[in-house]
């Protein structure tokens, strides 16, 4: 008998800043809907374990799309006339998520990103907090600079494995080693230029460092990053929640990307607050309805080596 | 034993050891076929010039001299930045040659043509992580 996973696939027309994207989306569950944003230069995938998991799907409706550029969605028609390289911003990337979640006539979402998904988390609650029921901003801040750089779009470098490599360390080398290259392989797929188009975002565009105090606090938000990540630490997201009131931040032993590189440890960390989002609207969790089932998911000393004629050592191989 | 547990020097001999670590790794002998070129790994005030032909480390020289004409990037860090990232499990922070470099932290400086170090940072970052071993 074949196995499935209960992941359902779909494509849906949004339309934003006078375009029509064709957004794929993939979504399970049923229950208080969830809106997964995606790390910079992926999709949804990242999303697959959680997707799958019936202890989150009892409750919520998880649905997971891949922006314009990412994935199964197209960047716009007329990509190729574009006078500047692609840069994703605040403003699009924002109202972007409020335009799909419109699509799909969600009432009141929850949003969960991850890092560039978890920085957009401060734009929605700045200029959409009576959209949401609550913001899960994972490895997120109000500065993540530094990753804006031409070696990630660049002809004479394979985009592919510098995209991927470059993030690879961002993960808890005591994350599963088959979780991890995975989630390198997302990175690998990305198209040209788009990681690092979305890093204006992440680093350039989503400057909020003057911004955050201004967040009214009425939309209940919640802050978690992993010890290893080292684009957005510890310390920054505790600063950024620090600031906003009514805030709460969690420090957790993983990386940056908790959905896809360690989705058991992830599981631990977010079931509490998912239970607490829960408690904000417990007309609209379901029971459990067990239709699905989910896949289980140097060195010896050596003497001394002799210098030769010119006082040099050298070894030769 | 902590899980971090410590390094001790970084002599000639823990390079060379570590280069045939590298040499006969089998992984590296596939993503590093087209890794041609040299490279200084420096620790502390001591540069190694490691040149490396087809992912294979063919030479080490203690000390930089006018006729190796120059090399193409540098990696340099403090021994002790060089003692965590090669423990077994690195500590945050400094299990990995970009996080140790972003701008954000600045554990290790990246000099000289970084066009090579981007273009072989897979087979690069498999090579140092080699130091890991026991």
């Amino acid at each position: 008998m074949n196995t499935h996973d209960p992941i359902v696939g779909r494509y849906v027309y949004v339309q934003c800043e006078g375009k029509t994207y064709r957004t794929y989306y993939e979504e399970s569950g049923e229950g208080i809907p969830m809106v997964c944003l995606h790390t910079a230069g992926t999709d949804g995938r990242q999303y697959r374990h959680q997707l799958c998991d019936p202890d989150i799907t009892a409750n919520f409706r998880v649905i997971a799309f891949d922006l314009p550029w990412h994935g199964k969605s197209l960047p716009p028609s007329d990509f190729y006339l574009k006078e500047d390289e692609y840069k994703l911003t605040a403003k699009f990337y924002a109202d972007f998520v409020v335009a799909f979640c419109h699509a799909l006539e969600l009432k009141k979402p929850v949003i969960m990103g991850c890092s560039m998904g978890g920085n957009v988390c401060l734009t929605l609650a700045l200029r959409y907090e009576h959209e949401f029921l609550a913001l899960i901003a994972l490895e997120a801040c109000d500065y993540s600079p530094g990753w804006w750089i031409e070696p990630l779009h660049h002809p004479h470098i394979h985009g592919g494995e510098v995209v991927a490599t470059s993030v690879f360390g961002l993960m808890s080398p005591e994350s599963p080693d088959e979780y991890r290259w995975e989630t390198w392989w997302y990175y690998a797929q990305g198209g040209p230029g788009v990681f690092k188009g979305d890093l204006y975002f992440y680093s350039v565009d989503s400057d909020y460092r003057d911004q955050v105090s201004k967040i009214s606090g009425k939309l209940p938000t919640f802050f978690l990053t992993g010890e290893y990540d080292f684009a957005c630490t510890p310390e920054m997201t505790e600063r950024t929640a620090e600031k906003i009131k009514n805030a709460e931040c969690i420090i957790f032993s993983g990386g940056h990307f908790p959905t896809s590189e360690d989705p058991a440890k992830f599981k631990e960390v977010i079931s509490p607050v998912l239970k607490k989002v829960l408690a904000l609207d417990p007309d609209r969790r379901r029971e459990r309805s067990g239709a699905y089932t989910a896949r289980s998911s140097l060195s010896t000393p050596r003497a001394e080596r002799p210098a030769n004629a010119n006082g040099r050592r050298l070894v030769e191989l | 034993m902590s899980r971090h547990s410590t390094r001790k020097s970084f002599d000639l001999e823990w390079v060379e050891h570590w280069a045939r670590r590298v040499n006969e790794d089998r992984i590296l002998a596939v993503i590093g076929r087209f890794f041609t070129g040299r490279f200084v790994l420096g620790v502390d005030e001591t540069d190694y010039l490691i040149e490396v032909s087809r992912g294979k480390i063919q030479r080490i020289a203690e000390g930089l001299e006018a006729n190796d004409f120059g090399f193409d990037f540098a990696l340099r860090a403090a021994s002790g930045t060089w003692a965590k990232f090669s423990q077994p499990i690195p500590p945050p922070m400094f299990n990995d040659i970009w996080a140790m470099a972003h701008p954000l932290h600045r554990h290790l400086r990246i000099e000289g043509n970084t066009l090579p170090f981007w273009q072989n940072l897979r087979a690069l970052t498999h090579m140092l992580s080699l130091m890991r071993s026991a």
